[in-house]
Formats: structure tokens, sequence, C-alpha cells
């Protein structure tokens, strides 16, 4: 075989190998996405039934509780991009987040066991959509480093591939409780 | 849980009765290892140079094996009766003083059975051997451990029988309280350590025997550990951010190369001190601090991991 030959035997195996590597990168954050989706159904499954058993008792709050609803039925709206469930996966946490905090300041709600059914089930999702969106964030990053490295930026600019985002952990969900400021309001 | 402190407190006044007769007989054991090992030192050489002089160095060779093999035969046949006593009058109570419900079996180990089913080690063994079983359970959560060795048998073109030890140390089988499905396999980084972070990053990603590499969002539980799982997002909601901390800082205080496996609703911990733990003491003091502190540390981190790691906080404690 001649030498020319073999060099673009080889440069075409380069090239297949680094195609290969961007449509499994790019298809591992789809699938993760896909499971980051189906634990945040999950999560807005819950709402309607967590809205109905504290609007009761809840009267000062009824700006936070409609807000969930409404953007429980934006989340439900087909054809989302995934950059805007991103975004109101966001803003739905700290809706929850805020809801659980109130809920504090009902002894009757406190000691509801529906409400404390709903709050563990709430939690445990919390749990797997932390665990799925640290995935998802490792799987974007992977996916977004073969896009801006040398050399299979080239590859992926030809191929159309565009960078995506990650889930940006908000300091409110690190943040524990506090109960001093549960006091002050 | 009791702190080290207090056991300690209880290992130098509760059992000083029992310690005191255990020192003297040491001291004796220890005069009579001394002079049974120069008779036998003087024997072996004796056969040796007589070896030497008349027949090949095969032959001499095939006696030193031989005569290794005894030593270490005699050094346990003397320290037998003297290393029971210890275990029932020493250890047996210290374990007891930790929890009242921890069962202490010294002749007995983890079975093979776990061992291989933590899916730990890639070979898989061909003898299990250990002893120094504890099993009971801490705050509601199952707990079971003990001094383990596994061996894979090699036999050379010669067909000369040889074991390679896979793992030494303590090894602890304990609940986990959350469900997952898949194998989440957690071993010490050592490809990134030696290798550096591309061709070893490389290695690891490459390495066939294991499931998918997970890379984990703790910078510094990364450069410790490297993460195997056959699920990508239940490795994570089993190594959650706290869980990391928790595992870095256990390592910390274990100083030994540590891994762990979540598997089938347990977490498997492998503890490779590279020695058998809980062995009465023969050339030191047993009532040298050092030498105490060596028990009561090693029995502390073991059942210590169900506090340690809050395995007992059950899935819905939080509220």
């Amino acid at each position: 075989m001649s030498t020319p030959l073999i060099i673009i035997i080889v440069l075409l195996i380069i090239l297949v190998l680094m195609y290969n590597s961007l449509v499994a990168k790019k298809n591992q954050v789809d699938n993760i996405f896909a499971s980051v989706d189906a634990q945040l159904k999950k999560r807005y499954d819950l709402i309607p039934n967590l809205v109905a058993s504290v609007s009761k008792y809840m009267e000062h709050e009824k700006s936070i509780l409609e807000e969930i609803t409404k953007l429980r039925s934006e989340a439900n709206k087909p054809n989302l991009s995934e950059k805007e469930k991103i975004d109101l996966d966001a803003k739905v946490s700290s809706a929850l987040g805020s809801i659980m905090v109130a809920v504090e300041n009902y002894p009757e709600l406190k000691a509801n066991e529906n409400v404390m059914h709903l709050q563990r089930s709430l939690n445990e999702v919390e749990e797997q959509i932390a665990a799925a969106r640290r995935a998802y964030n490792q799987a974007v990053t992977d996916y977004n480093n073969a896009l801006e490295m040398i050399p299979t930026n080239f590859m992926a600019s030809a191929m159309g591939y565009k960078p995506k985002d990650v889930f940006v952990i908000t300091d409110e969900e690190r943040k524990n409780l506090d109960v001093g400021e549960l006091f002050n309001r | 849980m009791k702190s080290i402190s207090q056991l300690t407190d209880f290992y130098y006044n509760k059992l000083y009765p029992e310690l005191k007769i255990l020192e003297e007989e040491r001291k004796k054991i220890k005069k009579r290892i001394i002079k049974i090992g120069t008779l036998y030192l003087l024997f072996v050489a004796l056969i040796s140079f007589f070896l030497y002089k008349s027949f090949s160095l095969d032959i001499l060779a095939f006696f030193l094996i031989f005569a290794l093999a005894a030593t270490k035969w005699l050094y346990t046949y003397l320290i037998k009766d003297y290393n029971i006593d210890f275990k029932h009058k020493i250890i047996a109570p210290l374990i007891s003083h930790i929890d009242k419900t921890l069962n202490y079996t010294p002749t007995q180990h983890i079975s093979s059975a776990a061992f291989n089913r933590s899916r730990l080690f890639a070979t898989r063994p061909d003898r299990v051997s250990g002893n120094d079983y504890v099993k009971g359970t801490i705050d509601g959560i199952a707990i079971e451990f003990s001094d383990l060795l596994a061996e894979k048998k090699h036999r050379d073109s010669k067909g000369r029988e040889s074991w390679e030890t896979i793992f030494l140390g303590l090894f602890i089988v304990s609940e986990f309280p959350k469900h997952f499905h898949g194998e989440t396999v957690v071993l010490p980084d050592s490809a990134q350590k030696i290798f550096g972070d591309l061709l070893g990053g490389w290695l690891q990603k490459n390495n066939g025997s294991r499931s998918e590499l997970v890379k984990m969002d703790n910078i510094e539980f990364e450069k410790e550990f490297v993460v195997y799982s056959t699920d990508q997002i239940e490795a994570r909601y089993i190594l959650t951010p706290s869980m990391m901390e928790k595992l870095l800082a256990y390592k910390k205080k274990i100083q030994h190369p540590i891994y762990i496996s979540f598997i089938g609703g347990n977490i498997y911990l492998a503890i490779e001190y590279n020695s058998d733990m809980f062995e009465a003491s023969v050339f030191h003091s047993l009532l040298e601090y050092k030498i105490a502190m060596e028990y009561i540390q090693t029995l502390h981190l073991a059942v210590g991991i169900v506090e340690e790691l809050k395995l007992n906080q059950k899935l819905w404690s939080k509220l």
C-alpha cells in the first residue's frame, strides 16, 4: 500500500471516531435529560395535591399558590425546549421552597398527615431531581468541552452542534431553612 | 455510640484485672518464643549447612521454604491459647461495651458470597479466610464485619502452587437507607495519581472490568476516588454532596486504602490494613497506650460507619 493511501485511511478513521464520540456525547445529554424530565414530571404531579391540601389554611400565601399552579400548567405544555424546561424548574423549585417554609407557620398543616406525606414524597423527588440534575450537568459539560476543544470543535461546528445550558443550582437550594427568618416575618 | 475516650476508660479500668493476668501470660510466652525460636533457628541453620554441603542448592531452597512455613505454624501454635484468651477476655467485652446487641464470634468471618457480591475486587478469590466476626444492629441498621483474607491460587509451569493476596483487612457490610437497583463502586484513585489527569482519566474510562465511569462534582472526592456505576443518575443519588464529604472525612480518619460499593441495598466497605486486626500483641505490652488504641480505634471505626455516614437516617427522617 502506498503511503498517501495509508494516511488517508488513518485520517478517515480519526474522523469517524471524532464523529462517533460527538454523537455519543450528544445522546448521553439527551438520555439523561429524559430522566431529569421524568423526575420533574413526578414533582409536577405532586403539585395539585399539595396546593389542594394547603390552600384551605394558607391565607397570606395565595399568590405563591397561584403562581405555582400557573408554572405547572406552563410546564405541561407540549414542545417545550430544554432551556425552557430548565428555567421553569428553577422557578418551581424556589416557589415550592417558599411554600414549604410557609407550612412551618401553620401548626395544623405541620401536623396534617396528608401534608406530611406530601412533604416526604417531595423530599424524595427533590433528591432524585438533584441527582439527575448533577448527572445532566456533567454530561453537558463533557459535551460542551468537546464542542470547544481541538480537534473536535471543527467537527462539531461542521455538524451544527450548539453548546447547551446546565442547571444552575441556586444558593436558595443549598441553604438550609433559616429558623430565625421565620419569626421575622 | 460510646466515644473513643469512653472505650479507653473501659479498657484501662474495667478490663484492668484481666489485662494484668494476660500481661503476665504474655511475658511468659514472649520468653518461651525467644527460647524455642533460638533453638529452632539453630536447628534450621544446622540442617541447611548439612544440605548445602552434601546436596544441591535446589534442595536447600526447598527446605528453607518449608522451614519458613513451619516457623509461621510454630508461632501460631505457641500463641494460640493466649490469643484465644485475649479475644474472649478483652475484645469480646470491648465489643459488647460498644453495643449490647453486637454478637462476636472470634473464629468466623464474612462469607465469601458476601465478598463476591460486593464486586470490589475484579479478581475472584479461590480461598477466603478470616476471623473476628461481629454482627448486630446499630440504630436499627444491620451491620457485620470481620477480618478477611481473600486469595487467588496460581500454578506455575512446574505445577507448584502459590497464593496471591487479593485483599487483607477489615471487611464491613451494612444496610444502606436508600432504595437503588444498580451497582455503584467507589475505588481508591490509583490511575489518576500515578499517570496524571489526562492519561489516568483515559485509563479509568477504558477499564474493561468495570461499568461506566462516573465523574463526580466534588474535586477532592474525584482526586481520592474513582466511581463506576451501571447508572449515572443513581450513582449521584447515592453519592450526594454530603455523602461525598462524609466518605472523605471517613477516609481521612482511616488512613488506609478504602474500597466502597453500593449493591443490592447494602453498602460494602473494604479497608486494606494489610494485616490481621484484633490479634493479641506478643512483643509489646497490652497496657501500652499505642497497642490499646489500635484495638479500640479499629473497632470504633468499623462500628462507627453507621453514625459517620448517617446510615441511620432513613429515607424520610429529615422531617
